[in-house]
């Protein structure tokens, strides 16, 4: 399925393209995340746990960035698999700046596989655009300038 | 469908309750289970431990006073909807909760248990927000009433805390000569509503001088149309009020139905809602 949307981030684009690919700002985002780790360059590993109404699961997974055009846009890879299904997304990202800092757009493809996807259909893009706003709203909170850069 | 073993608790009352998931650990409230019992046999959800409301004294009840209904969280939807009391003083309830599933789920499934769970295309939400509706929760040492629009936050979001239960919900009785409609797509598979739309009318003289707009089913959580409401009260025809109904929302979008053909059908049936509304309003 499609996912698509924009944000706005209170910061300029070049501090918005780095903290989209800072790795203590997605652990802290990411919503569940219990950990992400660099393991070569622009690749990642990460621990989730994701719990949504009752439903629960932890995922193993990996991030990885590519075709880095700073600080236009950039493309990100998640990969992930747990117990009750497998998850596999694929999107670029790219900013401009805008009057209140900066707008980020991103536009990907998510499949989503296993028993939440075979029982869960009619609400996984519902989720998906709940977890992703949760995401950007974390960023945009913890990004407000607080003092001198 | 076996699910993971469990520890099982059945307290006999509210205080027993409360004092059970008063404490640290991987707790889960059961009420009627028609969400949480299937998500357990395909170990989508795998509580360590259940604590089952079913057994607990003084929460089924539904009674009118002091111009409100109160409805005990644990007040299956088949006892709302065949109640007399809910009849005859908020009947839009009533209308609501007779569309929810089916009657094996209605017989189980409970208000309670259906809101805390704030699945985002239930049923109750919508008419909840249309009534104004407010939801009473307690813990050990504290409790709270929490506004209907506060409460469906997001999906399977609300402001409920782990060691609060919601006890009741408090619903305004309907003026008498108030028109009011429940209008549902339902999901052919699942029940749930594709879109729904809870509409309260009031008039005098021909003009609407209220107009409440309760959406499920659109967004990722249900809300209330408060510009199309604000349309009504200011004179707009029932046309152009429906046709704002979702304006701003990220619609939802499945294999069903995409998030124009939903935004489409909720406006159509927003209007229908309206006119059986305003037809029924004296």
């Amino acid at each position: 399925m499609k996912v698509a949307g924009s944000y706005s981030l209170p910061v300029p684009v070049e501090r918005a393209y780095a903290l989209l690919q800072d790795p203590d700002a997605l652990a802290k985002c990411i919503p569940g995340c219990e950990g992400l780790d660099r393991v070569a360059e622009d690749d990642y590993a990460m621990r989730m746990k994701m719990g949504i109404a009752s439903i629960s699961g932890r995922f193993d997974g990996k991030v990885r960035i590519s075709e880095k055009n700073p600080p236009v846009s950039f493309r990100m890879s998640v990969e992930g698999a747990g117990k009750i299904g497998f998850m596999k997304g694929d999107g670029v990202i790219s900013l401009a700046a805008a009057d209140s800092g900066s707008n980020v757009q991103f536009d990907g493809d998510v499949q989503v596989g296993g028993t939440i996807a075979n029982v869960g259909q009619r609400l996984i893009e519902t989720t998906a655009k709940m977890i992703i706003k949760r995401f950007f709203d974390c960023l945009a909170q913890n990004c407000l300038p607080t003092g001198p850069p | 469908m076996i699910p993971q073993t469990f520890e099982y608790s059945a307290p006999a009352t509210l205080a027993e309750a409360l004092h059970m998931i008063d404490v640290e650990g991987d707790r889960k409230l059961l009420a009627g289970g028609m969400s949480l019992i299937p998500l357990m046999k395909l170990r989508l959800a795998q509580p360590g431990h259940l604590v089952d409301l079913g057994r607990v004294a003084g929460l089924t009840g539904i009674e009118a006073g002091g111009g409100k209904i109160r409805i005990g969280a644990m007040a299956t939807h088949h006892d709302v909807e065949t109640s007399a009391v809910v009849r005859a003083n908020c009947p839009l309830l009533g209308e609501t909760v007779g569309s929810i599933g089916d009657p094996q789920v209605r017989h189980r499934g409970t208000i309670g248990g259906s809101i805390a769970h704030a699945d985002p295309a239930a049923d109750y939400p919508a008419a909840l927000l249309a009534l104004e509706a407010q939801i009473r929760v307690v813990a050990a040492h504290r409790e709270r009433t929490i506004a209907a629009e506060d409460f469906f936050m997001d999906a399977f979001t609300t402001p409920l805390e782990a060691d609060e239960i919601v006890v009741e919900v408090l619903a305004p009785i309907e003026d008498s000569k108030e028109g009011y409609r429940y209008e549902k797509v339902a999901h052919p598979a699942s029940g749930f509503a594709v879109v729904g739309i809870a509409a309260r009318i009031q008039k005098t003289g021909g003009k609407i001088t209220m107009a409440r707009i309760g959406v499920t089913g659109l967004g990722s959580h249900a809300f209330r149309a408060h510009n199309a409401e604000a349309l009504l009260e200011g004179g707009a025809d029932v046309d152009a009020a429906a046709a704002v109904v979702g304006e701003g929302i990220d619609a939802n979008s499945d294999l069903y139905a995409s998030a124009e053909y939903r935004l489409h059908l909720a406006r159509v049936h927003a209007a229908r809602a309206l006119r059986t509304a305003l037809s029924r309003a004296e």
